[in-house]
């Protein structure tokens, strides 16, 4: 059986003069989530690869801005780049993330992107 | 001059830890196997020693002195770093970044109750094309685990005490975003010439630890502290 041939540079010839994220504009399609939705972080398998962070997991955010869209970095690590997603910018309330952080700081936030795929309503 | 050679340039570095030995052999490797050539290697240190703070810190002196630039800023970080001289896509010899190095840059302004501060708790991204090569302290994991969680805790440590009716909003970077604060313009900077302002904002202010302050161009320096109960082998 021969090797199949797999191109390296696929990604640098897509992204060149481009640049990443933004050479998969326009590939995702229409947006799941809109601003201001509440959202809740699926607790969805990492068993391979995830940059969603543990803390998040199950907790609910808002969405605060639709900020690029590209592969989820699940895919991305094992280069599949075919299912473009929007990705997120939301917000969580550090209360809500932390059961000890202090009342007195109530109003404190988190902010950070989440791949549609990781969200459902909630 | 004696002429025993008692004046040889100090070494560059003490010691080589394990990490740049295995960076070494896997560059070595990689080289080997024609991934990348030694040119495209030299290419890319030479492009990361030109960088540093000083785009970054002109970005925000312009927007604190035009409001139209300011909200360029905010919408799209990318462009607005065009004209203080940073292409996000076509000065990196790639010309389209790097795993750790991606195109979009999120510019966040502070507002007199809201204080962002920036952390990646994942890795240490940091947006090197227009703030340079990240501090020490950046990349350590105390700083990086403690000040999602401990955010007003770790501030005062760099000094930085802000009272219950301002926000902190912590930034985690853990996608293809990197993010420089934009802090308020401080008092007393009044008919001050953008260069003058570019120069009370410092490094720590971008990434959010610090507020300027006229007459303080420098980052503070970073106490070290030794553990009480030091880990021994």
């Amino acid at each position: 059986m021969s090797k199949p041939h797999y191109d390296l540079e696929h990604h640098a010839k897509k992204a060149t003069g481009i640049g990443d994220p933004q050479c998969f504009k326009g590939e995702a399609g229409p947006a799941k989530f809109k601003v201001g939705d509440r959202v809740r972080v699926r607790d969805i398998s990492d068993l391979f690869y995830t940059r969603t962070p543990t803390y998040t997991r199950g907790l609910e955010a808002t969405v605060v801005r639709l900020v690029y869209e590209t592969p989820p970095a699940e895919d991305e690590a094992w280069d599949n780049t075919d299912n473009v997603e929007w990705m997120y910018s939301v917000l969580f309330k550090q209360t809500d993330i932390w059961p000890e952080y202090s009342d007195t700081f109530s109003n404190d936030t988190l902010e950070t992107e989440i791949p549609e795929h990781g969200l459902e309503l909630a | 001059m004696s002429k025993d050679n008692k004046h040889k340039a100090a070494p560059m570095v003490d010691e080589v830890s394990e990490f740049e030995i295995l960076e070494l052999a896997v560059r070595e490797l990689a080289i080997e196997k024609g991934l990348f050539t030694q040119d495209d290697h030299n290419a890319w240190t030479e492009y990361m020693h030109t960088l540093g703070p000083v785009p970054a810190a002109r970005l925000v002196a312009k927007a604190w002195l035009d409001p139209e630039y300011k909200k360029l800023c905010i919408e799209d970080g990318p462009k607005a770093s065009l004209e203080v001289g940073i292409d996000w896509v076509n000065q990196m010899p790639t010309k389209f970044g790097t795993p750790s190095d991606y195109c979009n840059l999120r510019v966040m302004a502070d507002t007199p109750t809201l204080k962002h501060v920036v952390v990646c708790t994942l890795c240490s991204c940091y947006p090197r094309p227009i703030l340079g090569q990240s501090p020490e302290w950046y990349r350590t994991p105390n700083y990086r685990r403690r000040l999602v969680r401990w955010p007003r805790q770790v501030l005062g440590e760099f000094g930085l005490q802000l009272s219950e009716d301002v926000e902190v909003r912590v930034m985690d970077s853990n996608q293809k975003t990197r993010y420089i604060v934009m802090p308020e313009r401080p008092e007393g900077t009044d008919g001050w010439t953008e260069d003058q302002l570019t120069e009370i904002v410092t490094r720590d202010c971008l990434i959010g630890v610090a507020l300027p302050k006229p007459g303080k161009t420098t980052n503070d320096p970073r106490p070290i502290r030794k553990a009480l109960k030091p880990y021994s082998h």
